[in-house]
């Protein structure tokens, strides 16, 4: 409890969120002041450097906030293609850290959820968090041998999240420089995943089943889940101890043991996208460990479930053929809503164009029987074309107003899973699903 | 029953029946059967009687927390959270009493029947300080550490009137209140902030003494 940070310091009522928050919008505004003084000067100060440091003033904002702002940063982080790269940089960091909560309400969490103290329950308990998670926190604790870590959200998380996001949005649209209509899904998709990851009892049925499905997966395992030491607000399962999925990219960790992460992490999405359609939809790398070169999946908190029939729609993409029948990819597009009955001439063919153009690049990796993500022109060929529809006034519109918000999960998935998979400079072999396989040839 | 026990219990259950304290001792004896002798002998007041329902609550969450098994390693942060926590889970069996007794005046008021309340709590507070001095935890600023039970005090009424105004599911929205205030006032208990601003405060309203036991 001695140990403070400046996360500590949480921001109480909506007003004094909004004045965190508006303080950020003038540092922003005083380091563009900087930036241009320092020009006139005749300094050099690149837009680079520029970006960097207001990345770094908004973190300091969100990090002082917790539950739906820091969440929000997460969100946005995984999206390469919402944020500048200097943002996203920083909002990487929003993945860890979460200010603790003090021991005497995890004790009164447990009373009201269980009726006994944390003592009760296990041998050892610790009283601080191992670490944070973004609506609640992590604790340690033994029992007859055993570690369990054991999660407990902060109190009133649920009720607060909304007026969280409310106040939030035309501010982080601003400091962002996004437009509303361009995230409205994303926001949207914030708050249904937010209100749904409260509920941990949820959480603790979809990690045991999606685990159970999963298991005969090489290299991909799962933490054990205790629901009789789980409820609503508290959820137990065993301690697993690796390293982070992103320290482990970091390291000096060897080709071959990176390939065999970066596989197991393809066939695990793979089979869950393809096989389950109900797949992990947060792929930060906090929520993945690496423990004796195998994969360990953590917090199902945020899951997707497709239907058959957006299931085809969405994945006909796949199909290397699509693209060159022109006809049949129009009636692809005009499926998916992204291609619309009123878009005519000459729009009509720069949208199809740009599609035939995103489609080709995200479905590279599908198109070889092996890729090698190491590669970082795709990566960045990616991130361009995502800058690129982002400048221009044409595409942006295209993207807001369009596509089924079912997309965005699948979007966000995929984006996670090929900048996890870039990171770890994993050679995989990837290839097309078995279920599209057949319909293909 | 003990006289005492039994005179603030009905003395209680008059106030959730009738929505206000019995009118005069003669007319409370009627009620209750018993002399005014007994009555006397217990309690100089029907205010007394009340403050002394108020006192024993917060005794009897006071003495739930320091019996916990972890109460010894605690902090004196975590000694007050664990007090507050305590004592909004507690305060459900007399809510309506609290609803009918605090609701209406804000934290700064005193009334009499809250006088044994206050003592109750400041005696507390003060013996956490204490544990938090020794621990390096709050700056022992002579005199000045004297206000620390009223802010206090103050804090602990706020959180009361908080959980009385509470309409979130299981107060849950109190739990947070508790958490966030304590790590203000913690903070507070740190800094020099607290110092120039109390010493201001002094200045303005010299008052502030008067009240003070």
């Amino acid at each position: 409890m001695n140990s403070q940070n400046s996360q500590d310091s949480i921001e109480s009522t909506p007003v004094t969120r909004i004045a965190a928050l508006a303080g950020a919008g003038v540092k922003v505004g005083v380091n563009y002041l900087k930036h241009y003084g320092r020009r006139a000067v005749g300094a050099s100060s690149t837009d680079a450097e520029l970006q960097e440091r207001n990345a770094s003033t908004v973190y300091e904002t969100f990090s002082r906030l917790k539950g739906g702002p820091l969440k929000l940063a997460q969100m946005l982080s995984i999206d390469s293609n919402l944020l500048p790269e200097a943002y996203l940089k920083q909002f990487a960091k929003a993945q860890y850290s979460a200010p603790p909560l003090s021991y005497p309400l995890v004790v009164r969490t447990f009373r009201r959820e269980f009726g006994v103290e944390p003592s009760a329950l296990f041998d050892t308990f610790s009283q601080t968090a191992a670490h944070g998670a973004s609506i609640g926190q992590v604790h340690r604790a033994s029992k007859a041998g055993r570690e369990y870590a054991v999660k407990v959200q902060y109190p009133g998380v649920a009720d607060s999240l909304r007026s969280d996001i409310r106040v939030l949005k035309p501010i982080a649209l601003q400091l962002l420089g996004l437009k509303e209509r361009d995230v409205q899904e994303y926001l949207k998709e914030v708050e249904t995943r937010l209100l749904e990851e409260t509920d941990y009892a949820l959480e603790l049925k979809r990690s045991m089943e999606l685990s159970e499905r999963c298991k005969h997966l090489t290299n991909v395992r799962f933490t054990e889940y205790f629901p009789t030491l789980s409820s609503a607000r508290i959820l137990t399962m065993a301690w697993v101890e690796g390293v982070t999925l992103d320290k482990f990219a970091d390291s000096t960790a060897t080709q071959e043991a990176r390939d065999v992460i970066g596989q197991a992490l393809w066939d695990f999405y793979a089979h869950q996208v393809h096989v389950l359609r109900l797949f992990h939809a947060d792929p930060h790398p906090g929520n993945f460990l690496v423990k004796d070169g195998q994969l360990w999946v953590l917090d199902f908190g945020c899951a997707k479930q497709l239907d058959d029939h957006f299931y085809q729609k969405q994945f006909r993409f796949l199909d290397p053929h699509l693209v060159e029948d022109s006809a049949r990819f129009e009636s692809a597009l005009m499926d998916l809503e992204i291609l619309l009955p009123t878009d005519k001439g000459p729009e009509r063919e720069r949208i199809i164009e740009l599609c035939a153009q995103s489609v080709s690049l995200l479905a590279l990796p599908f198109r070889n029987e092996s890729f090698d993500f190491g590669d970082p022109l795709f990566m960045r060929a990616v991130y361009e074309m995502g800058e690129e529809n982002s400048r221009s006034e044409a595409t942006r519109d295209l993207q807001g107003r369009r596509g089924s918000p079912h997309s965005v999960y699948v979007n966000r998935a995929f984006f996670g899973l090929y900048s996890l998979l870039t990171r770890l400079r994993a050679k995989v072999r990837t290839g097309l699903p078995e279920a599209l396989r057949a319909k293909v040839t | 029953m003990e006289t005492r026990e039994r005179i603030i219990q009905a003395y209680c259950n008059h106030l959730r029946e009738h929505g206000k304290p019995p009118e005069t001792v003669f007319v409370f004896c009627k009620e209750l059967a018993l002399s005014e002798r007994e009555f006397f002998t217990e309690f100089p007041s029907l205010e007394a009687v009340e403050s002394a329902f108020w006192e024993d609550l917060v005794a009897r969450v006071v003495l739930a927390v320091e019996a916990g098994s972890e109460w010894a390693g605690f902090t004196a942060r975590q000694r007050l959270l664990s007090f507050l926590y305590a004592f909004c889970e507690e305060s459900l069996d007399s809510r309506s009493l609290l609803l009918l007794r605090l609701s209406h005046i804000g934290p700064m008021e005193k009334p009499a029947y809250l006088k044994g309340f206050e003592r109750r709590f400041k005696a507390f507070a003060k013996s956490i300080l204490l544990h938090g001095v020794s621990l390096n935890e709050v700056a022992d600023r002579g005199r000045l550490s004297t206000l620390y039970p009223d802010a206090l005090y103050l804090h602990f009424r706020s959180v009361v009137d908080f959980h009385l105004k509470d309409d979130s599911r299981g107060y849950e929205r109190t739990d947070a209140f508790i958490e966030k205030t304590v790590a203000v006032a913690f903070d507070f208990v740190r800094t020099q902030i607290f110092d120039s601003s109390l010493d201001l405060v002094r200045f303005l309203i010299p008052a502030w003494d008067c009240h003070r036991e």
